[in-house]
């Protein structure tokens, strides 16, 4: 494709200015390990399968990625590269282009791993660098940092900014498309610029090392970006590679900060996690826990959960124990010293899967038992509605988005499967069928006509 | 200006009816006289229309009143039209938010359209039925009101389609409540599940009489639809914004169904007796979903959910039961769906506690006829024993039987409060106490009741040595632990 002359003589002269007050204020640009890492920051093209308006789409998205290993693994963000992804193309430093593949993804920590095409790398004679790692934990605020991506779609491009706050919580119980994020870590907090498009990108030191992965940000506000720290991203990305998931334990305890409260707890300071809530059901529930509840030991362990920062990790180091572990709480509830046993279960995401019935135009979600006790149902079977086509049976039935289907023809849903078998059985003989939902315990009938 | 054009085209109406009569086939020619006979009586009666005005004004008064919360005043003006000879007014529902009790509302007021009179009222309760708040004038300002019911004429009127009618609304009290005049044209009658017209403009304000040509009472004025328009402004294409006119309205309540419900005047501010049943979450059951189970000609109610010791579920009914009839009454079918879960709660709420009422619900596939007898409505908001904390900054109120449901508590659980109302910035909202919140321990306390939480918090509300205070709350489920710094 040809460009007429004008605009990029413009931009060459854009970026002889730029490149000159970089050069007088900045050393970074000229560090060999800053130019390695330059080397190693990719664009990433994903094109997803989406099921929001009722029917099967896809829709496109660009983020950033760094890649971390010879072998071409590539560190991103989960809501760059989902298990949604149908096609994943990556453009390295080099502008070439290459498929990738998910390898997994973590959306509590916001991290996904892919991997290049390597054979078609070789086949084509590309190379690639790879970026290291820094030390997160050794981070001041006022240093030095560089975000690397592709906001808005400018491929390579650099802001600089300082460490705002190196242990920032940011939790965000929807954060990514539904999902929760942010409860087992902490972030680092930049003025770096960071824009839509930069997700996925390494944050990294002016002698080029990755010490984050640039995520998120105030969208509106001057420069207050996150990204999780490198000791996090290694950890979650080690684990994906060899697992492709990563297990995490629950408990369902909802913590709150003990601060000002020690008094009222006749606790010494920096002692002990307060029990805000406990999920009905849960094993913290059965174990006895109750809210108001002061836990001071989890296995023997002193836990200290006096400010919010303090308690991702103490919830991650809940998650860490294996599934299925007896977890031991040693517990202060008034002047009462209790000793609770609750057995971990395997922690679950409130967004179940999802899927699309195009002769129905619907869209729906498995009903998970986080969304179940979030939205107070008596249990964890139905189906969400989670889209309706326009003009398609369902959306004529005047079903919508929040309803959950509790019953077709008079039989209970338990699970997507058996939705399945009935839209199976609609698609071979077409009759209407009766749908029985509810919506904030409200019950309704509806049905889808052919 | 809109006064105006309505005054031109009113009294011509008589006129043109009597001319298209007369053009009529020259073999009725009885009822053709009849007719020009009948046109021009209303024509000859509607040339006095500014005397039929002028009598009706009786039956109308400006009513103001004080709603009284925790920590502010507001003054409040409504219409109202006089119902009887011992000078009791109605004004509608909306007027008194549902949640307020009635020791808030105080210093009635009346006021004659266009006079400088002012008279007190007493407030008497509010119907379920209607929703009309009732009060009573004193004794001097009766003799010069006159019951609309003295313009309901030996016939109630029934109007139809293109028939004219016309009301009156109120200016300000700057303008000491002067009325003027307005009138259109009937553009739809429907069951809403009341006999309601929709006239083609604005007929009267909110709660005013409408009347016929004749100056018969054809109905009350109700509190207006809400119309979509399209705003322009300037820098941005179009939004769509739904208006509703607070001043005057173009729907109104059928005489027919006016009438008949003057008489309920409460016989207790509260209210009460209400029936109860206990059913909640009613949905309609659409016409598709009707055909679907062979009822074509008529409609159904789902039952949501049925509260835990209510008549509804002594009496056996389910959740998911489809109520089809009522006493042998097939529900109608009635325009918008929606429309018949009011029918279904008007049902109840004209009968009494220990009323027996037969329902007819479709179980599945199968039809059962459950008796009910019908209890006394629990306590509602406005009637929940409740007290106000100044230094705290919020109110408690007593957990109702209608919080158990909501909060899906277990059946037992019941213990704790529910904040009412908060201060803004004041030590309780500035801790993140929540309206509505359910307290169910104080300082680490789990609290039984009412009576001890309010023993527990006066105690804390006096104590100035106190520096903080600690609340469990409960919000959608989940619990929180609230600090609340008090010095």
């Amino acid at each position: 494709m040809r460009h007429s002359t004008t605009p990029s003589i413009l931009l060459r002269l854009l970026g002889f200015f730029l490149f000159c007050s970089a050069l007088a204020e900045v050393q970074a640009g000229n560090s060999r390990g800053f130019n390695r890492l330059l080397e190693a920051v990719v664009r990433i093209d994903v094109r997803e399968t989406s099921f929001a308006d009722g029917a099967q789409r896809f829709v496109s998205g660009i983020g950033s990625g760094v890649i971390i290993s010879e072998d071409g693994l590539i560190l991103t963000n989960a809501h760059v590269a989902s298990p949604l992804a149908v096609e994943i193309s990556v453009t390295l430093a080099s502008l070439e282009r290459v498929n990738a593949k998910l390898v997994g993804w973590d959306h509590w920590t916001d991290l996904a791993v892919i991997r290049v095409d390597l054979a078609d790398l070789r086949r084509r004679k590309l190379k690639f660098s790879y970026a290291e790692f820094g030390e997160s934990t050794r981070l001041t605020p006022g240093e030095p940092v560089y975000a690397v991506g592709t906001p808005y779609g400018l491929t390579r491009t650099v802001t600089r900014g300082i460490i705002s706050n190196n242990n920032r919580p940011f939790e965000d119980p929807r954060g990514i498309r539904g999902y929760e994020v942010g409860m087992f870590n902490n972030w680092l907090q930049t003025d770096a610029a960071i824009n839509p498009g930069n997700s996925g990108g390494p944050l990294v030191t002016e002698d080029g090392k990755v010490i984050g992965i640039n995520s998120r940000a105030y969208i509106g506000a001057d420069n207050l970006g996150f990204a999780i720290p490198a000791s996090i991203a290694q950890r979650v990305s080690t684990a994906l590679v060899k697992q492709g998931a990563i297990t995490r334990s629950y408990l369902g305890i909802v913590p709150g900060v003990l601060q000002d409260l020690e008094r009222f707890y006749s606790l010494a300071s920096n002692t002990g996690m307060l029990v805000n809530s406990v999920d009905p059901g849960s094993p913290a529930a059965r174990a006895g826990l109750k809210p108001g509840d002061i836990v001071l030991t989890l296995n023997g362990q002193k836990i200290d959960g006096r400010f919010p920062e303090q308690l991702p990790p103490i919830q991650n180091t809940i998650a860490d124990l294996p599934v299925g572990s007896s977890v031991k709480l040693g517990v202060k509830r008034g002047a009462l010293a209790l000793e609770l046993t609750a057995v971990s279960e395997k922690l679950e995401s409130r967004v179940g899967e999802e899927w699309a019935f195009e002769k129905w135009g619907l869209s729906v979600r498995r009903v998970s038992r986080a969304y179940a006790r979030e939205t107070q149902l008596s249990d964890a079977s139905g189906v969400l509605v989670i889209g309706v086509q326009a003009g398609y049976p369902a959306a004529l039935s005047g079903i919508a988005v929040g309803d959950i289907i509790m019953k077709v023809a008079g039989e209970p849903i338990g699970t997507l499967a058996h939705l399945k078998e009935h839209y199976q059985h609609y698609v071979d003989t077409p009759a209407p069928v009766l749908i029985e939902a509810q919506r904030n315990r409200r019950i309704a009938l509806y049905v889808f006509k052919p | 200006m809109k006064l105006f054009r309505f005054l031109f085209c009113g009294t011509g109406l008589p006129t043109r009816e009597s001319l298209r009569h007369g053009s009529g086939d020259p073999g009725h020619f009885s009822i053709r006289i009849l007719l020009l006979g009948v046109a021009l009586a209303l024509s000859s009666r509607a040339a006095d229309l500014p005397a039929l005005i002028q009598e009706r004004l009786a039956s109308i008064v400006a009513v103001e009143f004080v709603i009284q919360t925790e920590t502010d005043r507001h003054p409040v003006t409504v219409a109202g039209t006089v119902i009887d000879d011992q000078g009791t007014i109605i004004f509608l529902g909306a007027a008194i938010p549902p949640t307020i009790s009635p020791d808030q509302v105080s210093n009635f007021k009346l006021h004659p359209p266009g006079g400088s009179e002012e008279y007190t009222a007493t407030y008497l309760g509010p119907d379920a039925l209607t929703g009309w708040h009732f009060i009573r004038a004193e004794e001097k300002a009766r003799a010069a009101l006159v019951p609309i019911t003295r313009f309901a004429g030996k016939e109630t009127v029934q109007p139809r389609l293109g028939d004219e009618l016309w009301g009156l609304g109120l200016r300000g009290k700057d303008e000491d409540f002067v009325p003027y005049f307005l009138s259109s044209r009937v553009a739809l009658v429907a069951r809403l599940p009341n006999e309601t017209a929709v006239l083609a403009q604005d007929i009267a304000g909110p709660g005013l009489p409408v009347f016929t040509p004749t100056g018969q009472f054809a109905g009350l004025a109700q509190n207006a639809y809400g119309q979509n328009f399209l705003l322009f402004s300037r820098g941005q294409n179009n939004t769509p914004i739904m208006l509703v006119n607070i001043e005057e309205s173009s729907v109104v309540l059928l005489a027919a169904e006016v009438l008949p419900k003057l008489g309920r005047i409460p016989s207790a501010i509260s209210g009460r007796p209400l029936a109860w049943i206990g059913v909640y979450g009613l949905q309609p059951v659409d016409p598709e979903v009707a055909k679907f189970l062979k009822l074509e000609k008529q409609s159904g109610v789902v039952i949501s959910d049925i509260m835990t010791g209510s008549p509804a579920a002594l009496a056996g009914l389910q959740d998911r039961d489809i109520v089809l009839a009522i006493d042998g009454k097939d529900l109608p079918r009635l325009k918008p769906d929606q429309v018949v879960i009011s029918y279904a709660g008007q049902e109840i709420a004209r009968r009494r506690p220990g009323d027996v009422m037969t329902l007819s619900v479709l179980r599945g596939t199968e039809r059962h006829e459950i008796k009910v007898t019908l209890g006394d409505e629990p306590k509602m908001i406005r009637e929940a024993a409740r007290h106000y904390f100044a230094r705290l900054g919020l109110t408690i109120r007593e957990f109702l039987k209608y919080d158990g449901l909501i909060n899906r508590s277990a059946p037992g659980d019941e213990g704790g409060v529910v904040v009412h109302f908060l201060k803004p910035n004041s030590p309780t909202a500035t801790a993140g106490v929540q309206p509505n919140d359910w307290i169910r321990e104080i300082d680490g306390v789990p609290i039984k009741n009412y009576t001890e939480a309010i023993e527990k918090l006066s105690v804390i509300e006096a104590d100035k040595a106190r520096n903080e205070f600690v609340l469990l709350a409960s919000r959608g489920g989940e619990t929180q632990v609230l600090r609340i710094k008090l010095n």
